[in-house]
């Protein structure tokens, strides 16, 4: 049985709430490490374990707000994998939340949603995150 | 004489409108330090946060860049010198802020890198989105310390052109220093 994945956040990395029981998967905060790649490994690696074992729906929160470039390697490397499993049938819903006032997180989280098919929600908040 | 000293070098900062700065080794903890203090200087001013975001990211891009350069040279007899060369100033013009940073290069380095920029200061901001889409879907090379696309996150979010300049100082090393402004 995969266990729950929990990460506490940090300035520069965000916090990872990943409950295989409750098929939720929540990333909150910033992402600029020193080494994205080091951060997000075992990340990828737990979906990977993750992914061979779901068959229920997938819930997916993301809050981030600030991603660098290696971390947007990152995050998209995951939102491969969840559009992978998509592809094969699984359901997969993902709310991605920014901060209203700032335009340039908004426009980082529809560059995203353009590549994948699964449902992608993009929804505005109104205090900062 | 001490007085003196420090009095230049604040009327220096001054002359060019620098708010925040720092000279030596780069380490993720001073990087993180520097960020929120940009951060909250802006936030009290009041600045959008979108820009306040831009130069955040600008600010992160760069001394990554240093950061990952600096990784790479570990091998290299000019290690110690590259690795405490590092220079990044945050400063006003008169509308905008500024993210100007400098470091030291092999100077074989040199043409590869001005031969980056120069390919992605002309783009405008489709081409360079364009790219950046292209270039962070790529397979990375086993040990990469970053996505190798900094450069045109950098350009994607100046609203002038990038200036750069490579001033070479003997026969292996170089000045690279870098003005973007948001």
């Amino acid at each position: 049985m995969l266990h729950k994945l929990y990460i506490e956040k940090t300035r520069g990395t965000p916090e990872v709430v990943f409950d295989p029981e409750q098929n939720t998967l929540i990333l909150r905060g910033q992402s600029y490490p020193e080494n994205a790649f080091k951060f997000y490994e075992p990340v990828l690696e737990w979906i990977n374990q993750y992914f061979v074992q779901c068959n229920s729906p997938v819930f997916v929160e993301i809050k981030l707000s600030y991603i660098n470039t290696s971390s947007s390697k990152c995050i998209m490397m995951l939102l491969e994998k969840f559009e992978e499993e998509f592809q094969k049938g699984l359901e997969v819903r993902l709310n991605w939340y920014y901060d209203e006032e700032n335009e340039s997180e908004l426009e980082c989280a529809e560059e995203f949603k353009e590549d994948v098919n699964f449902t992608f929600n993009i929804i505005p908040l109104q205090e900062e995150v | 004489m001490l007085k003196n000293m420090l009095l230049d070098l604040q009327n220096n900062l001054r002359a060019y409108r620098v708010l925040i700065s720092f000279s030596g080794r780069f380490s993720q903890g001073i990087i993180e330090e520097l960020g929120d203090a940009i951060r909250k200087y802006m936030e009290v001013e009041d600045k959008p946060r979108n820009s306040i975001y831009n130069v955040f990211a600008v600010f992160v891009e760069q001394t990554h860049n240093i950061k990952n350069y600096v990784a790479e040279q570990e091998c290299s007899p000019y290690y110690e010198q590259i690795a405490n060369s590092g220079i990044i100033t945050i400063g006003k013009t008169d509308n905008r802020y500024y993210v100007c940073s400098g470091n030291l290069i092999q100077h074989k380095d040199a043409g590869i890198l001005s031969s980056r920029i120069d390919k992605l200061i002309d783009l405008d901001k489709n081409e360079l989105k364009k790219l950046y889409k292209e270039e962070i879907k790529k397979d990375l090379p086993p040990g990469s310390k970053g996505a190798g696309v900094g450069l045109i996150d950098i350009a994607r979010k100046t609203s002038q052109r990038i200036e750069y300049s490579i001033l070479k100082l003997d026969d292996n090393l170089s000045f690279f220093s870098i003005k973007v402004q948001v």
